[in-house]
């Protein structure tokens, strides 16, 4: 079966013994730029084929021929929802390639971008959950409250979804004064709305029905597999890069990681969902701690050069643990740039988690990986 | 005495001159506030196009109505930005079982010349090649403002088109 569902350019339906194969996606509203070959035995998935590279675009190709500078708005193209989150660990990669340290000042402004796009990334990824659980309350709730935070970003970067804010030697700008009262403003408001969004989708009976024991993926299995971020904590591990090695200035932060046993859709939604809030609690602290200061060190020239050398640097990006791995030659273009993306990672688990499932639990389990085309495909 | 068939060709030309235009203004301004458009993602900009949809921005007041459905059914394709080697046949696929009448939307820089990508071994310079574009989004990505404004920019390009 698998050899008849490979072989073919298009396979749509085929039909082999009392197996039905059929491709969901890439055009299909379930499943975004991305495909899965679903082979079916009645109603249950008995095989499950990702099929990737819709929107592979090339950027560690581009990368060598871009200066270290002009990637930084390419690089973050490859996930924009979380845009500040992807582009950190490159950023942390080539100032250790420099030899350049941020000033403290815009470490913590670093923390508040991140976590700004982190929330802003969740949730887009809740409204998209929620509709392809049938619920579309729970998609117009969340883009009407992710406006607020694009407000914020908007503010602090410039740009609603592109800020390109982190730079090397520190970050584009400072933030502006009214930042701090429209931030908790806005954080006051959220705090209230999470309630009411348990309330209506996480507590929700039909919601739990649907999501609860659906695509189960064990602790152990989370590990062998790789799974990383919301995922692997759904799956009940307390792993995060923020905590298990702090970079920039997350140690100095008070947060806790959410984490649930069960590993199945509902408890992967509720890390999500707790992130939300802690995001927004280390967003406040970050205010109140940052120091006054410089908020870069210097500007970088874009002929900037780094010395010949390896630099490798990971951060702990909204859908999980994201690294850079980047080789200079001593000239102003990287020589080799590697994206480790944590899309393509928790794309692993697919087959695994849709197999033995029901065909109408697959944009369940889908979109309960967060999974962004875009990022795994480079 | 005019023959039987010109008084027939007659009495058809007046009616067309009569109704024609009405014809032509009902059927266009039936089309013009239900627009369905196709649920394809093919990149990034995609993500405005959520955004779009939130209840800010709110197309449907303009006559977007929501994505989703079959493509046999709809009538507007937005291409949301990169289009890659891979999913240039599946986009032209999508176009071609798509009913007429139907219209392209380009949405940011890489649908309409590749954009920040225009140098890379796997992306198309622009969707012109694979189909007819009638409204062009320029920005990467566009805010949502602008898709409004596209949106409203095609209706009146439907208004004044011929019947098909
Ligand atoms: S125009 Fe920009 S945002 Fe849109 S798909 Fe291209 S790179 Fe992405």
């Amino acid at each position: 079966m698998t050899s008849v569902a490979r072989s073919l350019p298009f396979p749509t339906e085929v039909i082999v013994g009392d197996k039905l194969s059929i491709s969901i996606g890439p055009q299909h509203p379930g499943s975004g730029h991305f495909r899965i070959i679903v082979v079916l035995e009645g109603d249950i998935v008995s095989e499950a084929i990702p099929d990737p590279g819709y929107v592979h675009r090339g950027a560690e190709k581009m990368c060598e021929f871009r200066n270290f500078v002009q990637n930084v708005p390419m690089l973050e193209r490859t996930t924009l929802p979380d845009a500040n989150g992807i582009i950190f660990p490159y950023i942390l990669a080539v100032e250790e390639l420099m030899g350049i340290q941020a000033p403290p000042r815009a470490q913590y402004l670093r923390i508040i971008s991140a976590e700004l796009n982190r929330i802003v990334s969740h949730l887009y990824w809740l409204g998209i959950y929620g509709v392809f659980l049938g619920h579309s309350t729970m998609f117009l709730w969340p883009m009407g409250d992710r406006e607020l935070f694009m407000d914020l970003i908007q503010t602090v970067g410039g740009t609603r979804v592109t800020p390109s804010y982190i730079i090397p030697g520190g970050a584009r700008n400072d933030l502006p004064d009214n930042f701090k009262d429209k931030a908790l403003k806005a954080f006051g408001y959220f705090e209230r709305r999470l309630k009411e969004y348990d309330r209506i989708f996480f507590s929700n009976p039909l919601v739990l029905k649907r999501s609860q024991g659906v695509g189960v993926l064990k602790r152990s299995e989370a590990i062998a597999l790789g799974i990383t971020g919301p995922n692997l904590r759904g799956s009940g591990l307390k792993s995060d890069t923020r905590k298990d090695e702090p970079y920039s200035m997350y140690e100095t932060l008070d947060f806790d990681i959410p984490s649930y046993p069960d590993g199945d859709c509902w408890a992967r939604g509720m890390v999500r969902f707790h992130e939300l809030y802690w995001s927004m609690q280390i967003i406040k602290q970050a205010v109140e701690k940052m120091p006054s200061g410089p908020f870069r060190s210097r500007l970088p020239l874009l002929t900037a050069r780094a010395p010949a050398g390896e630099a490798v640097a990971r951060t702990e990006a909204a859908r999980g643990c994201m690294s850079y791995y980047v080789v200079s030659d001593g000239t102003s273009k990287p020589y080799r740039v590697r994206v480790s993306v944590p899309s393509f990672r928790n794309m692993i688990g697919i087959p695994y988690l849709l197999k033995g499932g029901h065909l109408a639990d697959v944009p369940a389990i889908y979109w309960s990986l967060d999974y962004w085309p875009v990022e795994a495909d480079k | 005495m005019v023959a039987p068939n010109a008084l027939v060709g007659k009495v058809n030309e007046i009616l067309v001159q009569a109704i024609g235009e009405p014809l032509r203004y009902l059927v266009n301004w039936g089309r013009l506030y239900s627009l369905w458009p196709v649920h394809v993602e093919t990149a990034c900009c995609s993500i405005e196009f959520g955004a779009t949809h939130g209840p800010r921005f709110d197309p449907e007041r303009f006559g977007l109505l929501e994505a989703f459905g079959s493509l046999r059914q709809c009538d507007l394709l937005i291409v949301f930005g990169t289009v890659t080697r891979k999913f240039a046949p599946r986009l032209k696929m999508i176009y071609d079982q798509m009913p007429e009448p139907k219209w392209v939307i380009a949405m940011g820089a890489c649908a309409i010349t590749g954009g920040l990508y225009f140098d890379s071994y796997n992306v198309l310079p622009g969707i012109d090649d694979l189909m007819p574009v009638d409204v062009y989004i320029p920005g990467c990505p566009p805010r949502p403002e602008s898709v409004l404004q596209a949106l409203i920019m095609l209706q009146e390009k439907i208004r004044k088109s011929k019947l098909r």
